[in-house]
C-alpha cells in the first residue's frame, strides 16, 4: 500500500472517531431513559432505597441529636413521597424563576456582581472512547492536530517559554438556565411561532424558511443552551462566493451573529465547510480568551455549509450574563498546581509518560451548576509525547480562579 | 431480596448491587452515548436510534444480575445487547431501510433539524456510507470505532482478533472506494 493510500485511511479513521464520538442523542434523552428506567422498578423498592441511604447519610454524622434526627426524617418522609409519586410543587421560591426577557450578550444585558460566591472549578473530560481526540478546527490552534487526547496520569515537565500572561483578576459569567418562555422570546425575535413541543427540547418554532430549535445545557458532553437553525432547503437564496460569506450572510439574515467577540475559521470534511466563530471572552490588561470546550478545545458557533448553500447552524444560545470580577492566580502558581493536579482519566499507558508542556493560554471553560452555569478563567497547559508509535497530546486545565474563592 | 432466577427488574438491581461489580448507573453514563452512536450510525432517524437504545438499557438493566464479569467486558457485554436490538430492529423493519439510507444518504433537510444539530451534520453522510456497507463490514467498523478492541470486536463477531483486525481493514477500504464513488459522481 503506498503512502498516500495509508495517510488517506488513517484520515478516513479520525473522520469515523470523530463522527462517532460526537454523534450523541439529544439533550434530556439520558435523563429521560433513566427516569423510565427507575419508574419499571417497584415503587416499594424505590422508597426503601430512598430511607436506605438517607440512614447511610446519618450514619457518617453520629453527633447529629436524636431530636434532629427525628426532624429530619420527617421531612423526609414527605419530601420522598412527593418525590417518588412524580408530583411537582410549585415554582415558588426560586431565586431565578421568572420570565426575564431573554436579551442579547451585548454589554447592556450584563449586570455587575461582586460576587458570585465560591466557584465550582472547572475541569477536563476524556473523550467517551480512548480514540482519537476531537479535532482542533482548523486554525483554532496549531497543537495537537492528528493526536489522540491522553488526560492520564503523566509526569509533567515544563519546558516552554515564560508564560505572557499577567493579570490579577478576572471576569466570570454566569447565566441562569433558560426557560421555554425564555426559548419562545428568542423564537420570536427571529420572526418564528411555536410549532411543536419537541421532547427534550426548550421549543421547536418554524419561521418563513427555516425551522429554529433550542435546548438546554446538557451534562455529557458538557454543554451550554444552545440554538439550531436549520433553512427550508428549497428556499435559499443563490451560493455564496465563499463558505465564509455564505455563513456570514446567513446568519445576518437571521440576526444570529454572534454579539461577542470571536475569530471565524473554518474545517473542511468531505464537502462541507464548517465555519466557525470561536467564541472569546476579553480580559482586561491581558486582551481575548478563547473559550474551550470539555476536552480543551475552542469552540463557538458553527454554520455548515456545502455547496455554497447553508445546511444548518449551530451554537450557544445568546443569554444575559452576569459579571463578577476574581482574584486570579499567576502563571507560576498554575504551572506548579498543573504538576500536582489530579489527573482527568485514569492511566491507559504504561509507564507512565513523561510529557513536556509547552504551551500556555488563558481560556475560558464552562462549568455547570444546576440552574445556572459559568464560564469561567482557567490556564489550559499542553504538550505532545509519543508512545508506542501514537502521538499524544496532554492537557492540563488549572482553574485560575483562586482556591480561596473556589468551592471544588 | 427476591430469589435467584427471578427476571424481575428489583432481582437484577439488587443482584448488581450485592456482587462485586460496578453500580449499573456507572454503565449507564459511560455507555450511553456510545451505544447510541453506534446504533444511529445503522438506522435511519434518531427516534429509531433513541427508541433501539432504550431498548438496549431495559434489557441490560434486566440483565445486570446474570452479567459476569470475569467472562467479559461490559463494553463487550453492552455491545452484544446492543447488535441483538440493532438486529431485531432490522428484521422487524426489512432490509427497506437500510436500502433507503443508503440511497438517501443526504442530510434529511427540515425533516429531523433535532437531530441534525445533535449529530454533526457532516458526519451524517460518511456514517451513511458506514450503513451501507456488507453487513459484517458494517459490524466491524461500528464496533471497532465505539471504541472496543480488536479481542472484543472478534468475540462479538464469533471470529479471532486477527481476523477481526482484517476484516476491518478490507472495510475501512470498501468505505473509502464508497466514499470516493460519490465523490466522483
Amino acid at each position: 500500500m503506498s503512502d498516500n493510500e495509508d495517510l488517506e485511511l488513517q484520515a478516513l479513521q479520525r473522520q469515523l472517531d470523530d463522527a462517532f464520538e460526537t454523534t450523541r442523542p439529544r439533550g434530556g434523552f439520558e435523563d429521560e431513559l433513566w427516569s423510565r428506567m427507575q419508574a419499571r422498578r417497584p415503587l416499594s423498592r424505590r422508597v426503601a432505597e430512598f430511607f436506605g441511604g438517607l440512614v447511610g447519610t446519618m450514619r457518617e454524622v453520629p453527633a447529629v441529636p436524636a431530636a434532629a434526627v427525628a426532624v429530619v426524617l420527617i421531612s423526609a418522609i414527605g419530601i420522598g413521597l412527593i418525590a417518588l409519586s412524580g408530583i411537582h410543587l410549585g415554582g415558588g421560591g426560586g431565586t431565578t424563576a421568572g420570565s426575564a426577557p431573554l436579551r442579547s450578550e451585548a454589554g447592556s444585558s450584563r449586570s455587575n456582581a461582586t460576587s458570585f460566591g465560591r466557584l465550582p472549578s472547572p475541569s477536563l473530560q476524556q473523550p467517551p472512547t480512548a480514540a482519537t481526540a476531537p479535532q482542533p478546527t482548523k486554525g483554532a490552534t496549531d497543537q495537537s492536530a492528528q493526536s489522540v487526547l491522553y488526560l492520564g496520569p503523566a509526569t509533567l515537565v515544563w519546558a516552554g517559554p515564560q508564560p505572557s500572561v499577567l493579570i490579577t483578576s478576572a471576569p466570570v459569567y454566569r447565566f441562569r438556565e433558560p426557560t421555554e418562555a425564555d426559548a419562545g422570546q428568542f423564537a420570536t425575535a427571529l420572526g418564528a411561532s411555536n410549532s411543536n413541543h419537541r421532547a427534550g427540547t426548550l421549543g421547536e418554532f418554524s419561521g418563513p424558511g427555516f425551522v429554529l430549535g433550542v435546548v438546554g445545557s446538557s451534562r455529557q458532553p458538557l454543554s451550554e443552551p444552545r440554538f439550531y437553525i436549520t433553512p427550508d432547503q428549497s428556499r435559499l437564496p443563490p451560493p455564496g462566493p465563499t463558505p465564509t460569506d455564505t455563513a456570514a450572510a446567513f446568519l445576518s439574515v437571521h440576526s444570529l451573529v454572534p454579539a461577542w467577540s470571536y475569530v471565524v475559521v473554518t474545517d473542511q470534511l468531505a464537502d462541507t465547510t464548517r465555519v466557525v466563530y470561536l467564541r472569546q471572552f476579553e480580559v482586561p490588561t491581558y486582551g481575548s480568551a478563547y473559550v474551550v470546550n470539555t476536552y480543551g478545545v475552542r469552540y463557538g458557533l458553527e454554520v455548515d455549509v456545502r455547496r455554497g448553500q447553508p445546511l444548518q447552524a449551530f451554537g450557544p444560545l445568546p443569554l444575559p450574563l452576569d459579571v463578577a470580577n476574581y482574584p486570579v492566580i499567576s502563571s507560576d502558581q498554575a504551572i506548579n498546581l498543573a504538576f500536582v493536579s489530579k489527573p482527568s482519566a485514569p492511566a491507559s499507558i504504561q509507564p507512565e509518560p513523561t510529557v513536556q508542556l509547552t504551551t500556555f493560554e488563558l481560556v475560558y471553560a464552562l462549568v455547570n451548576a444546576g440552574d445556572h452555569s459559568f464560564y469561567e478563567p482557567a490556564y489550559l497547559l499542553s504538550g505532545t509525547f509519543t508512545s508506542n508509535g501514537t502521538t499524544y497530546v496532554k492537557r492540563v486545565l488549572v482553574p485560575a480562579v483562586d482556591p480561596s474563592q473556589r468551592s471544588s | 431480596m427476591a430469589g435467584v432466577g427471578s427476571n424481575n427488574h428489583e432481582t437484577a438491581y439488587d443482584s448488581a448491587v450485592f456482587a462485586d461489580r460496578p453500580p449499573f448507573e456507572d454503565l449507564y453514563r459511560d455507555f450511553l452515548g456510545r451505544i447510541y452512536a453506534y446504533v444511529r450510525a445503522q438506522v435511519s432517524t434518531a427516534a429509531d436510534a433513541e427508541d433501539i437504545t432504550a431498548q438496549v438499557f431495559m434489557n441490560a438493566y434486566q440483565a445486570y444480575g446474570r452479567f459476569e464479569a470475569r467472562n467479559t467486558t461490559p463494553a463487550a457485554w453492552l455491545f452484544r445487547i446492543a447488535r441483538n436490538a440493532t438486529l431485531d430492529h432490522f428484521r422487524a423493519h426489512g432490509r427497506r431501510e437500510r436500502l433507503r439510507r443508503t440511497i438517501e444518504h443526504q442530510p434529511q433537510g427540515v425533516e429531523d433539524p433535532a437531530g441534525m444539530a445533535e449529530e454533526r451534520i457532516q458526519y451524517r453522510a460518511l456514517l451513511a456510507h458506514v450503513a451501507g456497507l456488507p453487513e459484517r463490514q458494517r459490524d466491524a467498523i461500528t464496533l471497532r470505532h465505539s471504541g472496543l478492541s480488536f479481542e472484543e470486536v472478534g468475540t462479538l463477531m464469533a471470529c479471532s482478533e486477527d481476523a477481526a483486525k482484517m476484516l476491518y481493514h478490507r472495510a475501512l477500504k470498501a468505505l473509502r472506494a464508497s466514499v470516493q464513488a460519490e465523490d466522483v459522481s
